[in-house]
């Protein structure tokens, strides 16, 4: 049973953070990034490159993951995004540009950094071990709180910087915040560039456990689509709530339904369907977000 | 007045395209060999290994002159096709070959892809070669496909046995990412090692392709306590991060495979936890791997700059290919020809040190020679390399 | 219906069943049907997906429908022998039979919300179909025979597909019929009554409930008729690669019916259409392209989105004009 509550915080510590980034950019533009999960994968990529190719250790790396993904993230929203939101008659138009730039990412990952999976050696050895209770190896250990101290620092920033105030305007009232004299443009771009730098971190945080490879990013992106609906979408405590919620799901349901093959992910998403069906906003969200 | 001029010019240089593909060189003798299969996505990894090891040797053999069949000498030019591991787009991509005139065609890499194709190569006249195991594929009154590799019900039972006789297993578990190769291979693997007279503990828990940690996933099959965990089907990527979480939650048992691996991949994703791991290679350990082959490694690492270890069971499709129309020169645009060459096929095997032999097997399985023979390589994870373990031969 | 109209049909019918067939005979390009084919089959499952943003949903789950009328069929086929014309109707009906029991309620859900559970939806498909016996699991099912004959009354409509010469001719011919069927239906859907009261869903929910409109009764019944086409084009493709494995439609094909809707223009009928058409040929023709044909294809659609963010057909609106 501790086990399965210690898998279920691992797995939540850093789905959490990789939904925040996400629930970030949708709750500031209205832009549901479908290249979220390209750009976990990138920053792992970067990471590895820093690391293993390079000998660097692994801070310079995340760092690394960091800025890439954060001029990326800018340079998206700047000449991408904003102008065909400007454009297009409807909000969804921008589905097409998010697929197309995962589509595109996918193809300069495979340019880059090839086919093959990969992954940098283990940070720290050893396991840790309570009694056979619970088994954790330290490397988890330490990944997770980092990604849990990296969620608290999120907050921390959206809750009292200026530019974190200044976002959580705009998400709440674009029309209002714009009136009040906040710079739409400006800060439309930090966000998207700090979506896209947490996406990253993820990539460069797990690339030392579970390895990276160009065919995680879709998937990633949809299972993040999952948190931020359970959690409710654009709002940063439902993203890790959502996040949280769905590791748990999966640690306890990959252990009771073991026995019956398949079904885990079954019934976790039929769970989800009929969650939604009852609170059609998630749990925190905003109706009809 | 401007938006006219767009759609014109769209439509133009859609016309313009058409017609550049649809218009043939005029140059010397190309022999064309066609490549389907998923070079992009999630399993990219094994159509790219694939589709580069043809290019390779298919640019060695160009640059030694071509290839003599008959009495024409050829250039090998190989025609790949990414069908994004979509059957429907593999269908397209056959269809793409056939109207290229192609008649030798190597892949799909999965069972769907090399099922959905079948109408369409037996309507056009082309062989295939899959990488996928289903056994109707290559059973009568299937005639067109040849399985390009060993399949996971012959070279499962024979490591089974070998770790049963050797390693003294009794007890083995099963597990499986929840998609069709794998659950598929499972079973197949499953019902050998009941077979063998093993006792099956675990072979329900599935996973899903993009799990990022298998922690969770593993931990009702470590508390079956087998001796052996296979791992059936899976990919290049997953391994890895398996054999890790299965060592660090104190699994201390044999783990192995039936599909070809990357030692690199494996170094980086688990390092010294993947020490003993048990998977199927082709012919390039030290011990087996001919000059050629070591050429082709070479070449293979200039080319493309690194090399992959899933290549070394990918290099002999094309090379049966090749030598079954030197026997048989008629076979070049006839695969009627080509099916009666081969029950009588033998070349050697350049691939692999001492005498070993390129033939077409399959009898036991199929019922008829649909099966290219290529050594049963079973190979044990040491330290950044593979060992040979042993190797067997499919009849 | 005005003459320039009607001649534009006219043009549109002849071009789909004689020029390119024509066509394809004179330029020896045989392959062509097969893509041709998968482009008007693929058409008409975007054509459901269209139906849904028409009411203002995102669908991401029309490959669930796709797999479950190729199921349907294949089953039908090969375990009770049922003639394959039968099981096309039978494996569309089944599909907005389920769409109702799914749609009611799940088309409460609005913008996000209904598309990530509508793509979540295809994945559930994925699993049941590797789950249940009844679809052979893992294995799929494999060797369907062909189309068989057609006939009523004697009289031979469809002939036996296996003693074809060309059944590629065949398929496309059919298949070009369900899809001319299909954006037939659209098209006077969309300019009936029905389709003026999709409209006002589109833009304003609230609004068209309280002036009396049964939105519940409204979407339900395009999600139905949406679910229909994609069971139509499940069970045609099963019929052609006369194959099915759970990954026969997956997420990817979800997605890419969506994005076929975007690439044509929302706003427009033969939107998906044309989307389909550049999406799906444009990425046959990239193969050229060999190593970098992602990147070509993706940035093309980059660029398109960005010169036309509201589709294709946007480049008909006259100025200033609108629909």
């Amino acid at each position: 049973m501790e086990q399965i509550i210690a898998n279920g915080l691992y797995l939540g510590a850093q789905y959490a953070l990789i939904a925040l980034g996400l629930t970030l950019i949708f709750s500031l533009m209205n832009v549901l990034n479908f290249a979220h999960g390209q750009m976990y994968v990138f920053g792992g990529f970067v990471t590895y490159t820093v690391v293993a190719q390079f000998k660097l250790p692994f801070v310079v790396g995340l760092l690394a993951s960091a800025v890439v993904l954060a001029v990326m993230g800018a340079l998206i929203e700047k000449f991408l995004f904003r102008p065909v939101i400007r454009k297009s008659k409807r909000d969804e138009s921008t589905m097409l540009l998010a697929a197309g730039i995962a589509f595109f990412l996918d193809a300069v990952i495979l340019l880059l950094f090839g086919e093959k999976q990969r992954g940098v050696p283990k940070i720290v050895n050893g396991v840790f071990n309570w009694d056979m209770r619970i088994i954790m190896p330290y490397d988890r250990i330490l990944i997770g709180l980092l990604a849990i101290a990296l969620i608290v620092a999120f907050i921390l920033f959206m809750q009292y910087s200026r530019t974190g105030r200044a976002m959580r305007a705009l998400a709440q009232d674009r029309v209002a915040a714009e009136l009040m004299g906040v710079d739409v443009d400006r800060y439309s771009m930090i966000g998207f560039a700090l979506g896209a730098m947490l996406a990253g971190l993820v990539g460069g945080l797990l690339v030392t456990i579970t390895g990276v490879n160009l065919g995680m990013g879709g998937p990633t992106s949809i299972k993040a689509f999952l948190m931020i609906m359970i959690g409710g979408a654009g709002v940063i405590s439902g993203a890790i709530a959502g996040g949280f919620i769905l590791g748990m799901m999966e640690s306890v349901g990959l252990t009771v339904l073991a026995a019956y093959g398949d079904v885990t992910y079954l019934a976790i998403f039929a769970a989800l369907m009929i969650f939604l069906a009852i609170r059609p906003q998630g749990l925190m969200g905003k109706p009809w977000g | 007045m401007k938006r006219r001029v767009f759609l014109g010019t769209t439509g133009l240089s859609l016309a313009l395209a058409l017609a550049a593909t649809t218009s043939a060189w005029a140059e010397n003798a190309k022999l064309k060999i066609g490549f389907v299969g998923v070079t992009s996505g999630p399993a990219a990894a094994w159509g790219i290994s694939n589709q580069r090891s043809m290019e390779t040797r298919a640019a060695w053999l160009n640059e030694l002159g071509g290839v003599k069949i008959g009495d024409t000498t050829y250039d090998v030019e190989i025609v790949p096709f990414d069908d994004q591991k979509d059957p429907k787009r593999a269908i397209a991509g056959m269809e793409k070959m056939a109207q290229d005139g192609i008649h030798y065609v190597v892949g799909p890499n999965v069972d769907d892809g090399a099922a959905a194709v079948r109408p369409v190569a037996e309507q056009n006249g082309i062989m295939y070669f899959p990488y996928a195991f289903p056994k109707e594929l290559y059973a009568p009154p299937a005639s067109n496909a040849i399985l390009g590799m060993v399949a996971n019900y012959q070279s499962g039972p024979a490591i089974y046995k070998y770790l049963m006789e050797n390693k003294g297993v009794k007890k083995v578990a099963f597990i499986a990412g929840n998609e069709s190769d794998p659950l598929s291979q499972r079973d197949s693997g499953s019902a050998a090692a009941k077979a063998l007279g093993l006792e099956v503990v675990s072979d329900s828990v599935t996973y899903q392709m993009d799990t990022t940690d298998f922690t969770p996933v593993l931990l009702p099959v470590i508390q079956a306590a087998p001796d052996l965990l296979v791992l059936s089907g899976v990919s290049p990527a997953n391994a890895p991060q398996l054999i890790r979480s299965a060592r660090e939650l104190g699994y201390t048992g044999l783990i192995s495979t039936e599909t070809a691996q990357d030692a690199a991949v494996l170094q980086e994703g688990a390092g010294d936890l993947a020490n003993g791991f048990i998977s199927v290679g082709g012919a390039s350990t030290p011990e087996l791997a001919s000059d050629t082959m070591k050429e082709f490694v070479k070449r293979y690492t200039e080319k493309f700059g690194e090399y992959n270890d899933e290549s070394n069971t990918k290099v002999y499709a094309l090379e049966y290919i090749i030598e079954t129309l030197k026997a048989n020169p008629k076979a070049i645009d006839s695969v009627d020809e080509f099916k009666k060459t081969i029950d009588g096929f033998e070349a050697p095997n350049p691939f692999m040190v001492g005498d070993a032999k390129l033939k077409y097997v399959g009898t036991t399985s199929f019922g008829q020679k649909r099966q290219v023979s290529v050594p049963l390589v079973v190979n044990e994870f040491k330290d950044g390399k593979f060992e040979t373990l042993f190797v067997a031969q499919v009849d | 219906m005005t003459p320039v109209r009607l001649l534009g049909i006219g043009a549109f019918l002849i071009g789909v069943f004689v020029l390119v067939p024509l066509f394809i005979r004179l330029s020896g390009r045989w392959d062509l049907y097969y893509t041709l084919t998968s482009v008007a089959l693929l058409s008409v499952g975007a054509a459901g997906v269209w139906l849904t943003f028409y009411i203002g949903r995102i669908n991401i789950g029309q490959g669930a429908y796709a797999l479950l009328g190729g199921y349907v069929s294949a089953i039908l086929v090969t375990q009770w022998g049922v003639s394959f014309w039968l099981t096309l109707p039978l494996a569309a009906l089944t599909c907005s039979a389920v769409s109702v029991l799914i749609g009611l309620p799940i088309l409460r859900l609005r913008g996000v919300y209904f598309a990530m559970v509508t793509l979540v939806l295809t994945e559930v498909a994925r699993l049941t179909a590797l789950a249940l016996p009844i679809t052979n699991g893992a294995k799929g099912i494999t060797s369907i025979p062909l189309p068989g004959k057609l006939s009523i009354f004697g009289l031979t409509l469809i002939p036996d597909f296996a003693t074809l010469e060309n059944p590629k001719l065949a398929f496309y011919l059919m298949a070009a019929v369900l899809m001319v069927l299909t954006y037939l239906v659209l098209w006077r859907m969309v300019n009936s009554r029905l389709g003026h009261l999709c409209r006002s869903l589109q833009q304003n929910e609230e609004l068209s409930a309280s002036i009396g409109v049964n939105t519940a009764m409204l979407r339900v019944l395009a999600y139905a008729i949406s679910s229909f086409f994609g069971g139509l084009a499940g069970a045609m493709f099963v019929a052609i690669s006369q194959s099915i494995y759970p990954s026969s439609f997956a997420v990817s094909d979800s997605v890419n019916f969506m994005l076929y809707c975007f690439l044509g223009g929302l706003g427009y009928v033969f939107g998906p259409l044309l989307g389909t058409l550049l999406l799906y040929f444009g990425w046959d023709l990239l193969s050229v392209a060999k190593e970098y044909q992602l990147l070509i294809y993706s940035g093309a659609m980059i660029i398109l989105m960005l010169v036309l963010p509201n589709g294709v057909l946007s480049l008909l609106d006259r100025k200033g004009g609108q629909k």
